[in-house]
């Protein structure tokens, strides 16, 4: 029997099969066979550092995901991340360092403890809203701090706890295997985000966020699915702290100041609220950055003085961007995607589309 | 005794901070979460005036007090006027990204080492006895006459004055005072100049103090909680809050764990959000604003 | 009548690029005039007031034709505080006062460019004189007057402002008759005082035909109709429709092939 390929326009599904499936049609494919070859290829041509650059985006996209999960979709806004990525990457350090425990027990452990603190994140998003429920998030964020500080100094490691890295059955992992556990950790939180969206807790979470009187007198059940959203947001965070702390083999209370929780809301303002490509894209944006701003200096000839002060640097530029952004361009990067997008698709007409397009 | 005293010095610090951000949000309902780092920089700005005019401290004081008035305008009229009417969220990361900013030009110019202000000037800052054996510092004291001074003033202005109360009616109504001839961002921008006064006078009245770091915006964050205890929109409540943190603070210091400092205030900010969101004195509406 | 003060000509308001809410609508009130725009909930009427006093941009609304002139300048699609400092001032349906000021605070904050020369002092006493119970009032707060109340200190406050053109946005709503019938002779007592125009968007046809000069008719975005005081209250279909008078006997619904039987809007 003849059945036509899938085309671009038009929804000429024939089963449930198709109608779920995340490629829809050739082109889709096509491009997505080519861009896994590029990342199966990158960590065999690239050198150590460029290695180590591609394994924090990936990592970093993990928390940007979910904090786009929580903040872009459910409309719930925290700024208590690093708090969350704290928790993950201290259960990590204390269950290692107390009782030896392997990764396969740690990783489930840093989820948990996920699980419990979204819980608790997530208790004032029933009462509150918008910039208070920020503010609770912010200080819970303090609290997690202070009581990771607290183990650190009642337990002796006032410099941080160095954690062994993880093996299996005595096979370790190196750069390039790092890098392909990351990229599939972050493939995984990816392929999550997206079903989560397409399910029925998408939905209400869409309902929630635009108008939350109307979704409760539609019927969703505005208390679960918001703590819904908190609780699967920071289980994710907490699993993407237990990779980082085993990344970096060290975990410390000064690595998860409010700067970092600033860099994620930054990560989803500037790659696009609202959207997962979005995340990603800033994700990479703002972990690239720093490193762009010191090759900059580099370049620059009389900032070497300034080189010394790298952090302030980079707190200034960081700053800039992250105004310009608010400012100029408030649907972030995937807006400009989008733009881009939509010129080569009318080219060579000119005229813009109706919808969405601003100005 | 001491205890009574450091407890009223560390809560005139809240209050003074805390009555910024509360200028800010009870006129333009946005969240200066600068205030911090605009706090900083007016004491960074004491030293670059009292090398400008030498052997005048006086004079530097002034100077640095009008210049931090003007950086309050200026960051109206050249940042925030931009995000009037945009989504508050918006508007208050901008304030996150521009106390980045800040944080990163003044440890740019002046270097990240610990400064001290007093020896700049080349004043004093001499220990005063009290009653009861309790000491005060004299800037310390300075503090608190400061912010009572403040307060007063402020009160008698929004109550009395002619700006005053256009800022108070800006603040229910924007568009009805818009559309009774107030100019929005005349009334903006003076809510912004005198946040960002109030906010200088306790940075180089706390760096006169005990010196200048580039970690001084942790107080101003730390004051936040007073603010919100009190209610984000009411003065009174800044006040009645800077107290009630500080004395939590200084307690539970004292008698449980010095570690906790830091942390007091976002505890006593918690069982606040958990009991009485809208704090002490607010008015229960601001709940909805999102 | 004399001169146009304002003359709006063929103006169409467009929300969020899409949505035409007036068109084609051409109004003018004289000096000393009081004119009253009539017309059903989502007439256009309130958005045509916003066009007028500049405060569309909240909406994400503009003036895409026509044009506004007021006293021989053009003010379409300009700023609304500039518009204000023309002399133009909009007594807005909702949220009229500055519920937790005085009354007597009320009064004193809005700003008119009057007030620098000098003529303060006689703006003062203009809310208390043409509403001598605010007098009473001056320490109330004004989130506890009673809707009457309010919508004399709303006014007042307006005329704080030393207006050339008054824009007043439903006046009745949510008044007792009596109260109402209070305030538009009020509003007339104000117009032959000051000698201001008037322009006064109304669903209560019979109010606002008491006291107006001449009236426009609208629906869904359009002047249908357009006369004088006699004109509108002794037309047909203003009596049946907007005075609540069917000419007449009574008939029953089912003679009648269709519920609202078309309008004679040309006869």
């Amino acid at each position: 029997m003849f059945r036509p390929p899938p085309r671009a326009s038009g929804y000429l599904h024939t089963n449930y099969g198709e109608d779920l499936s995340l490629l829809r049609t050739r082109t889709e494919r096509g491009s997505l066979a080519i861009f896994l070859v590029i990342v199966a290829s990158f960590p065999f041509l690239a050198s150590p550092f460029a290695l180590d650059l591609a394994c924090q985006v990936f990592l970093a996209s993990i928390g940007a995901l979910s904090l786009m999960l929580l903040t872009g979709y459910a409309g719930q806004i925290s700024l208590g991340h690093a708090g969350l990525i704290a928790a993950g990457a201290f259960t990590t350090g204390i269950l290692a360092r107390e009782i030896a425990a392997p990764f396969w027990i740690t990783l489930p452990a840093s989820a948990l403890t996920g699980i419990v603190l979204g819980f608790v994140f997530g208790l004032p998003s029933l009462r509150l809203r918008g910039l208070y429920l920020a503010v609770s998030t912010l200080a819970l964020h303090f609290v997690v701090i202070y009581l990771g500080g607290e183990y650190e100094t009642k337990r002796g490691f006032s410099t941080g706890i160095v954690i062994d890295p993880p093996s299996l059955a005595g096979f370790k992992l190196g750069g390039r295997g790092w890098y392909f556990v990351l990229f599939l950790a972050a493939v995984a939180s990816l392929l999550i985000c997206v079903n989560l969206l397409r399910s029925r807790s998408g939905r209400a979470w869409g309902a929630i966020h635009v108008r939350e009187t109307v979704a409760e007198a539609l019927g969703i059940n505005i208390a679960r699915y918001k703590l819904l959203a908190f609780v699967i947001s920071s289980s994710m965070t907490s699993v993407a702290g237990c990779l980082f702390a085993y990344y970096r083999g060290f975990v410390s209370v000064e690595a998860f100041d409010l700067f970092l929780s600033i860099q994620y809301v930054a990560m989803i303002i500037i790659g696009g609220m609202g959207s997962l490509l979005g995340a990603m894209l800033g994700a990479m944006f703002v972990t690239i950055f720093p490193y762009l701003i010191e090759a900059l200096l580099r370049l620059l000839p009389n900032a070497q003085k300034l080189a010394g002060d790298i952090f302030a640097v980079n707190y200034a530029a960081f700053g800039v961007v992250m105004i310009l952004f608010l400012a100029f361009e408030p649907l972030g990067l995937v807006g400009i995607w989008r733009r881009l997008q939509n010129y080569f698709l009318l080219w060579p007409f000119r005229y813009k589309p109706l919808a969405g397009a601003r100005k | 005794m001491q205890l009574a005293v450091n407890i009223l010095v560390l809560g005139s610090i809240y209050a003074l901070i805390a009555c910024g951000y509360v200028l800010i949000y009870r006129v333009s309902r946005v969240l200066n979460l600068a205030h911090g780092e605009l706090m900083m920089l007016g004491a960074y700005l004491v030293l670059a005036t009292a090398s400008l005019f030498n052997g005048h401290p006086g004079i530097a004081l002034a100077a640095a007090i009008l210049l931090s008035l003007l950086t309050g305008a200026i960051v109206y009229i050249f940042l925030m006027r931009k995000m009037t009417g945009e989504m508050v969220l918006a508007a208050i990361l901008t304030t996150v990204a521009l106390g980045i900013l800040v944080r990163g030009i003044v440890i740019l110019t002046w270097s990240a080492q610990q400064q001290y202000p007093a020896q700049a000037l080349g004043v004093s800052n001499p220990s005063l006895v009290l009653f009861g054996g309790a000491r005060i510092s004299m800037w310390s004291a300075a503090l608190v006459a400061t912010t009572i001074a403040v307060y007063g003033a402020l009160f008698v202005f929004l109550r009395f004055g002619r700006w005053g109360m256009r800022m108070r009616a800006a603040g229910q109504n924007p568009l009805l005072a818009a559309q009774r001839g107030i100019n929005l961002h005349g009334v903006y921008a003076l809510a912004w100049s005198l946040s960002t006064l109030t906010g200088a006078l306790a940075g180089i009245l706390m760096a006169l103090d005990s010196g200048l770091t580039s970690s001084m915006p942790v107080i101003g964050l730390k004051a936040f909680p007073a603010a919100l205890v009190g209610g984000l929109d009411s003065f009174a409540g800044a006040l009645v809050g800077g107290l009630i943190v500080a004395g939590a603070e200084v307690l539970l210091i004292y008698y449980v764990d010095p570690l906790l400092s830091d942390v007091v205030p976002f505890l006593v900010l918690i069982a606040m959000l958990i009991v009485r969101p809208w704090g002490l004195f607010g008015t229960r509406e601001e709940l909805d604003r999102v | 009548m004399t001169a146009a003060l304002l003359q709006v000509v063929k103006i169409e308001v467009v929300y969020k690029r899409v949505i035409t809410a007036v068109q084609g609508v051409t109004l003018s009130v004289g000096e000393r005039q009081i004119v009253a725009i009539l017309g059903n909930n989502g007439a256009g009427k309130t958005t045509t007031l916003r066009a007028i006093s500049g405060f569309l941009g909240i909406d994400d609304a503009r003036i895409s034709e026509g044009s506004i002139t007021f006293k021989g300048t053009r003010i379409d699609n300009e700023l609304p505080h500039k518009i204000t400092g023309r002399g133009i001032v909009l007594v807005p349906e909702r949220e009229k006062v500055f519920p937790n000021l005085t009354v007597a605070e009320n009064l004193a904050a809005p700003v008119s460019s009057a007030a620098r020369s000098g003529q303060g002092r006689r703006l003062d006493e203009r809310a208390y004189h043409f509403f001598p119970r605010l007098a009473e009032l001056r320490s109330r707060t004004a989130g506890l007057l009673s809707g009457g109340e309010r919508q004399m200190l709303a006014i007042g406050a307006a005329l704080m402002c030393g207006p050339q053109l008054l824009l007043v946005d439903e006046l009745s709503l949510g008044l007792a008759p009596v109260v109402i019938q209070d305030l538009t002779r009020r509003l007339r007592s104000i117009r032959d005082e000051l000698g201001i125009g008037i322009l006064l968007v109304e669903q209560n046809a019979a109010a606002a035909l008491e006291i107006a000069d001449y009236a426009y008719v609208m629906e869904n975005g359009r002047v249908v109709l357009d006369g004088d005081r006699e004109r509108l209250k002794s037309h047909q279909d203003v009596q049946e429709f907007y005075l609540g008078q069917a000419a007449g006997e009574r008939r029953s619904y089912r003679d009648i092939k269709q519920y609202r039987r078309s309008r004679r809007w040309y006869g």
